[in-house]
């Protein structure tokens, strides 16, 4: 008993960070038809803010992370994707990969293939009793950082007219124009929002492992993106739906297989992947139609 | 030509999509206070024209918007110059309340000044609106979708108002009303550019009627051809 | 004029001698510059064996692909089980299935066993995974390129234990040897883009409504399309475990895939003759950055740059390539002549240049 609810508040912790960074990349995906690969590479670059900064006080680092995101973001927009409007989704996300494989080897080149390390907010790796049955402190705060953001952006987008303008533009972005939406503004508005979730993805998963190499986004954003493709992309809640199914999923493959083949819980999910996209091409949480490609 | 007057010029409007040309050269004017009809066949460039005088397709020729040249800019400019567009189909936001989907008209606006007059004068003209000010847009009927749609172009404070086939789907009370509210708008002093299947009852609404035959205006209507049975076939089908 | 009518009906086949000629050429001036060159080049020509088999499924039928290593994997895989000696499998690779200790072939049957082996996995991953487009299939490939890679690392029934590499693979394959199989690849992507399916397939690709209401059925077309480059790939996969001698799963994962794709996009992934070029070009840029990496003496100064600079110049090519010229240096035609281009294939749509 005690073993399940820790492995389901564990299991609800990844799912939670997978389905911020399957929501950053289903944001950018709604306006511009960008699964964006390179979103991995946004979440490292914060990371390693917050490695190097933390010592400075959680207050300095976790802004400057946020802020680093955001340019980050938006700077892949200006200087790539936004010369590539009438690319295929195909096509942005062969040039996403590439942007990804490229920001790695900066990294490489600029902080070594070595991984850096801090200890960044130690005071959460500790557990917690409730009630006698013990979780982990970092599982709780990771859930109640995601359930603060998601509270904070859904209000946003229901409620203040920048976010409604980019429900419309996701919605159809051509009509959004029409109606008097710049579409610039709502562009660099997704991107701007995807950067701040990506910190918030790198903040709890750098508290977690304490270390951050080139390759550290590369497996987030990988789940990440799978989930959001078959809890349907072109939805904002589809997407974070399935971040969060492939985050869960994997957490809880990993505490219940057998241990000889907890090795294969990644294909595991690769595969249930597949056979999801086969019979939902469109998005597990979408009702009928196709994904406009 | 340039004019200073308030409204729309257009001349030798031409669109085509990869070299196939949907529109061949046509002239429109659309003073203040006017409603200029565009009527023909599916596939006649009737939509093209619009979403070319939107900047939406690429165009040759020239569009000038209260005397200004517009040509070349993108849909959200163009809405910021004062043409509102109320596309074929309605395409309200469908997930949002009415009164979000009329919020997001007014990002269109010139000046941020008299939002709440338009809104007033919108719900004056759509009641209905007002009282399912918080109710989904997708729930709505088909002829309060339409009035949505115009209510939320409207909020642009638009000196041009362009409509693609208002009366599509629609019941014929709907019909009704939706060119009742268009007459107010033009005693309002607004330019109105409407395009429509349905000749007689454009015909008879409009001070000039173009009809539009592969791209082309073949012949100009006055509203007392609307009762000229023989004048309309032919425009049709001539 | 009757000569020109007979060079214009000639004109794939001298398209495909002119791409052989080039490879030849390429191969041979190489041989000419040094070991450490060789060997490079070597390495680039299963690249360019795994690149043509992209472009045979990509290329045709417009789907994405990122699961094609996955099938370079199992023809690698296959080749390194099938030479190594059974002595060293007995040692190095103590978990396997017994039967695995005993099997061996000839290197160069191996080679082949391997791409029947890469083609029967893109035969059974094929008719589930054809039914997707664009963005989708691009996910579902992906994912098989993942769940290839996970089995191969750890399951050390069939293979080292996770973590360590398969070694002790015999040093027999020559850069001319592989030059041929680099020729035969080119010649049986040509053959193949001549046939029914591949026509059908670029129909389908530039009107999949039109084609759909003429009877064709797009998914079992795919199906041989994919069967028959993951036969290539597998191949390609073979040629990678005799040149590199050590296999492991991780040198046959997501980078390969990077480079393979870059070189695919970089000459144009609708035709061979960018498959071809975007290959040659993209590994001769790389062989001199990575003489530059070591410092090249010019004169008396000595022309180096930092350590680490070559992947990010080869990535910022691939991205500059996406921007600027997303047709590919060739533009999604065929080569005849240097100095001259067929009009495209039947079914490759007008390039937005």
């Amino acid at each position: 008993m005690n073993q399940l609810i820790q492995s389901l508040v564990d299991a609800i912790s990844a799912g939670a960070t997978l389905g911020l960074a399957a929501l950053a990349i289903g944001l950018v995906f709604g306006v511009i038809r960008l699964a964006n690969f390179a979103q991995g590479e946004i979440i490292t670059a914060s990371a390693y803010s917050i490695i190097f900064t933390w010592q400075l006080g959680w207050y300095v680092a976790i802004p400057i992370a946020i802020l680093i995101g955001v340019i980050l973001s938006l700077l892949m927009e200006v200087g790539v994707f936004s010369r590539m409007r009438m690319a295929t989704p195909a096509t942005l996300l062969v040039a996403s990969f590439g942007l990804s494989f490229l920001l790695q080897r900066v990294y490489e080149l600029f902080f070594g293939n070595n991984v850096r390390t801090a200890p960044v907010a130690p005071e959460l790796a500790q557990s917690l009793e409730i009630g006698g049955i013990r979780v982990q402190l970092l599982s709780v705060a990771t859930i109640i950082i995601a359930a603060v953001i998601l509270v904070a952006l859904v209000q946003f987008l229901n409620r203040s007219i920048w976010g409604l303008q980019l429900q419309a533009a996701a919605a159809d972005f051509r009509i959004a124009r029409l109606v008097g939406i710049p579409a610039s503004r709502v562009i660099g508005l997704s991107f701007a929002l995807s950067g701040i979730l990506a910190a918030a993805v790198a903040f709890v998963s750098t508290v977690k492992t304490g270390a951050v190499g080139p390759p550290f986004g590369v497996p987030i954003v990988i789940l990440a993106l799978i989930g959001a493709v078959i809890g349907g992309i072109d939805k904002i809640y589809g997407a974070l739906a399935g971040g969060f199914l492939v985050g869960f999923a994997t957490s809880m493959l990993a505490s219940w297989l057998p241990s000889d083949m907890s090795n294969f819980r990644d294909a595991y999910v690769f595969l249930l992947v597949i056979i999801v996209l086969i019979f939902r091409p469109s998005g597990l949480l979408v009702r009928g139609g196709t994904v406009r490609t | 030509m340039a004019t200073d007057e308030i409204g729309l010029v257009v001349r030798d409007l031409t669109v085509a999509y990869s070299g196939v040309p949907a529109v061949r050269g046509i002239d429109l004017d659309v003073p203040a206070g006017h409603a200029i009809g565009l009527i023909g066949p599916n596939g006649a460039g009737k939509s093209s024209a619009l979403l070319a005088i939107m900047g939406a397709v690429p165009h040759g020729g020239s569009v000038q918007v209260n005397g200004e040249a517009v040509d070349g800019l993108a849909p959200e400019r163009v809405v910021r110059r004062g043409v509102s567009l109320v596309p074929e189909g309605r395409h309200v936001f469908a997930g949002l309340s009415v009164k979000d989907n009329l919020r997001l008209g007014a990002v269109g606006r010139r000046s941020s000044d008299g939002v709440a007059e338009t809104l007033d004068y919108v719900v004056t003209l759509f009641p209905i609106l007002a009282e399912f000010r918080d109710r989904q847009a997708g729930l709505l009927s088909g002829g309060q979708q339409q009035q949505l749609a115009i209510g939320r172009a409207l909020m642009a404070d638009p000196d041009i108002l362009m409509l693609d086939e208002p009366s599509l789907g629609l019941s014929p009370t709907a019909v009704d009303s939706v060119f009742d509210a268009l007459a107010t708008i033009r005693e309002a002093g607004k330019a109105v550019l409407v395009v429509e299947q349905r000749a007689e009852f454009t015909v008879a609404f409009c001070e000039r009627t173009h009809v539009l035959h592969d791209g082309v205006i073949t012949m100009t209507l006055k509203p007392e051809d609307a009762t000229n049975v023989q004048v309309l076939t032919e425009a049709y089908f001539g | 004029m009757k000569e020109r009518s007979l060079l214009w009906r000639l004109g794939p086949l001298w398209s495909l001698v002119v791409l052989l000629v080039i490879v030849y050429a390429v191969t041979v001036v190489t041989s000419y510059l040094g070991d450490s060159v060789q060997v490079q080049f070597q390495y680039a020509l299963v690249n360019l064996v795994i690149v043509v088999a992209l472009y045979m499924f990509i290329g045709t039928s417009g789907v994405l692909s990122f699961g094609h290593v996955a099938f370079v994997a199992l023809g690698a895989w296959t080749v390194g089980l099938l030479t190594i000696e059974p002595e060293l499998k007995r040692n190095l690779l103590s978990d396997m299935f017994p039967v695995l200790f005993d099997i061996q072939a000839p290197w160069f049957l191996a080679i082949f066993i391997g791409g029947l082996v890469g083609g029967l996995l893109a035969l059974i991953v094929a008719p589930v995974l054809m039914r997707l487009n664009g963005l989708q299939a691009g996910i579902a490939t992906f994912a098989l390129l993942l769940v290839v890679g996970q089995v191969l690392t750890y399951w050390s029934s069939i293979g080292p234990r996770s973590g360590q590499s398969m070694v002790g693979i015999p040093d027999v394959l020559d850069l001319q040897t592989t030059m041929f199989f680099a020729l035969g690849a080119i010649v049986v992507a040509w053959l193949f883009q001549r046939s029914r399916p591949a026509r059908l397939l670029r129909a389908a690709r530039e009107d999949g409504i039109a084609a759909a209401a003429s009877g064709i059925n797009v998914v079992t077309q795919r199906v041989i399309a994919l069967a028959l480059s993951g036969l290539i790939a597998g191949i390609a996969g073979g040629l990678f475990a005799l040149t590199n001698r050590v296999v492991q799963a991780s040198l046959l994962g997501i980078e390969l895939t990077f480079i393979t794709l870059a070189m695919l996009v970089l000459g144009g992934m609708l035709s061979l003759s960018g498959a071809v070029i975007g290959a040659l070009v993209f590994s001769l840029i790389d062989l001199v950055l990575v003489r530059l990496q070591n410092g090249v003496e010019l004169g008396s100064y000595v022309v180096s740059i930092p350590q680490g600079t070559r992947p990010i110049i080869l990535g910022a090519i691939l991205v500059l390539m996406l921007i600027f010229r997303p047709s590919g240096l060739t533009g999604g035609r065929e080569i005849v002549w240097p100095f001259r281009r067929t009009p495209p294939l039947p079914g490759v749509p007008p390039t937005n240049e």
